[in-house]
């Protein structure tokens, strides 16, 4: 579902993010992508929705090397790809119902379809109630909720999570991964970046450890930190 | 298609809305710019109505000393008449003249006394098709040779039709910068709401809007604000130009001045829908921009 080759990225300003990153990751895995900060954990997560093109190497999402894409071709990758932030990005202005129907909208879904949809991943994420509260109303958790809603409202084959659980509790913390791992369990490819030691313990995932733009563990039903044996 | 119209006129009044300062700052700088450029196109509509008017008016005068009958007055306005371009020649003899001019000045003056001669000329009051052909009518004229002298004010009517030629050579310049100016107003304006919604593009592009749906609410906000602009400045215009009018008309009224609906329509369609292109464009461009740094941002 998600491959990378030698993907580097150079900044302009010759700061080197990531370099020869080679990953797989198949489809309906969920993998942890951990490291400290300043690891590239981010820089990777937007090469695969294209906010940021590798200086060399191919980024591969369901069979199309993104690197590559013209760039009026972006927003239809974008429409397979669900992302969500530590820092929510919700529009303040606009109810959680909203906010999760403006997704569907600049796809220019008929608006039957909006409703029906949005209804269900308020649903699903647990939100139906608030749906129409605004932002500035919601608990983090809330709004990560909210956030996720949004994300997998059009059924996105891929769910990329950056720090989901930055600014979260860890009980909270822990219900929004139990969260992302049902929307795994639906048919979805995760991959979050974190570094939420506790939580990355807990769920026994595949582990991809970042560390200076160079992957330095990969490993199935992984820990946080390598396992002293 | 017809569910997105719909998403982009809630979007551009909501963004109209929540930026309501800078929207109003940007309606009142497309107003005072395109009333501005009305008035200039008003002027520059007058004054070439004032030159065509007084051209037309003006004709050429001959005149003669020498001693004529009636009948050679006769043969000289045949021949005059024939020269081509004329259109109307009047006959004043030098009795009728002097008879006129007693007339006109007998209260103030003891003509009689002071002057027993008739001093004044046989006149040939000659009225041209139009003002080009003056010149070479009034060079016919005297080189005929019972007239003595042939006047006209051709020269007064050059220097107007010059001045009118560089009030709209200038014009065109000045409107010209003015469109420039105005857009480049217009264009930062209505940019400083895009980056207060950035965020909500941000989030746009994220989610899978194309580029082009992006746009279309800040175009139509463009359009919304340009046409309120357009209206403003029309009615500005409207409602002052009729009063000078009015009040010209009183103070001086053999001063022409254009008054054809129809014309002054035109003019003020002009304004509204100027307004609505500034604004379109400026919403365009300034939307447009932001994109683009955004995507360069992030290559």
């Amino acid at each position: 579902m998600i491959e990378l080759i030698s993907a580097t990225k150079t900044y302009p300003n010759g700061i080197e993010v990531l370099f020869e990153v080679n990953l797989n990751i198949g489809k309906e895995e969920f993998v942890f992508l951990v490291g400290p900060s300043g690891a590239g954990k981010t820089t990777l997560l937007k090469l695969l929705y294209r906010e940021e093109v590798p200086t060399s190497g191919k980024v591969i999402v369901d069979r199309v090397n993104v690197a590559e894409l013209d760039a009026n071709q972006v927003p239809y990758l974008r429409r397979n790809i669900g992302v969500i932030f530590q820092d929510f990005k919700l529009l303040p202005k606009r109810t959680v119902y909203e906010n999760v129907a403006f997704a569907l909208r600049v796809m220019g879904a008929p608006r039957s379809t909006i409703r029906r949809k949005a209804m269900q991943a308020l649903e699903l994420v647990g939100m139906l109630k608030r749906a129409n509260s605004f932002p500035d109303e919601l608990s983090g958790g809330e709004k990560q909720r909210a956030c996720i809603a949004r994300a997998i409202v059009n059924n996105p084959p891929i769910l990329l999570a950056d720090e989901p659980t930055g600014n979260l509790d860890p009980t909270t913390s822990w219900d929004i991964l139990q969260l992302l791992d049902k929307i795994n369990k639906r048919n979805t490819t995760v991959l979050v970046a974190t570094h939420n030691k506790s939580i990355v313990d807990e769920m026994k995932k595949r582990v991809v450890e970042l560390e200076s733009g160079r992957v330095v563990r990969d490993q199935q039903l992984g820990m946080y930190h390598v396992q002293q044996s | 298609m017809f569910s997105n119209l719909e998403f982009f006129l809630v979007e551009a009044f909501r963004s109209f809305q929540r930026s309501a300062l800078i929207s109003m700052v940007t309606m009142v700088t497309i107003t005072v710019s395109l009333t501005i450029f009305g008035l200039f196109l008003l002027s520059v509509i007058n004054l070439g109505n004032m030159v065509g008017t007084v051209s037309s008016k003006l004709d050429l005068s001959a005149y003669t000393s020498k001693d004529i009958s009636l009948e050679d007055a006769g043969a000289i306005q045949v021949r005059i008449s024939k020269i081509p371009g004329v259109e109307k020649i009047e006959y004043t003899s030098k009795a009728e003249a002097w008879k006129k001019f007693k007339e006109d000045f007998s209260s103030k003056l003891s003509l009689d006394e002071a002057i027993r001669d008739n001093p004044l000329p046989h006149t040939f009051a000659v009225q041209i098709r139009t003002p080009d052909l003056l010149p070479i009518v009034a060079k016919q004229i005297s080189a005929m040779e019972v007239i003595d002298e042939v006047r006209y004010s051709g020269r007064l009517i050059d220097q107007i039709k010059s001045l009118v030629s560089a009030v709209r050579v200038g014009g065109l310049a000045l409107i010209v910068l003015l469109f420039l100016a105005t857009l480049l107003i217009v264009v930062n304006t209505i940019r400083l709401t895009v980056l207060a919604r950035e965020t909500d593009i941000y989030i746009m592009k994220l989610v899978g809007a194309t580029n082009n749906f992006v746009k279309w609410p800040f175009i139509i906000e463009g359009i919304f604000i340009g046409v309120l602009g357009g209206v403003f400045s029309f009615l500005i215009l409207k409602f002052s130009y009729d009063s000078v009018i009015s009040r010209l008309a009183l103070a001086l009224p053999f001063l022409p001045t254009v008054t054809d609906q129809g014309l002054l329509s035109a003019i003020y369609a002009v304004m509204i829908f100027g307004g609505m292109g500034l604004g379109m464009l400026g919403g365009y461009i300034s939307v447009s921009k932001v994109l683009k740094n955004e995507e360069e941002g992030k290559c």
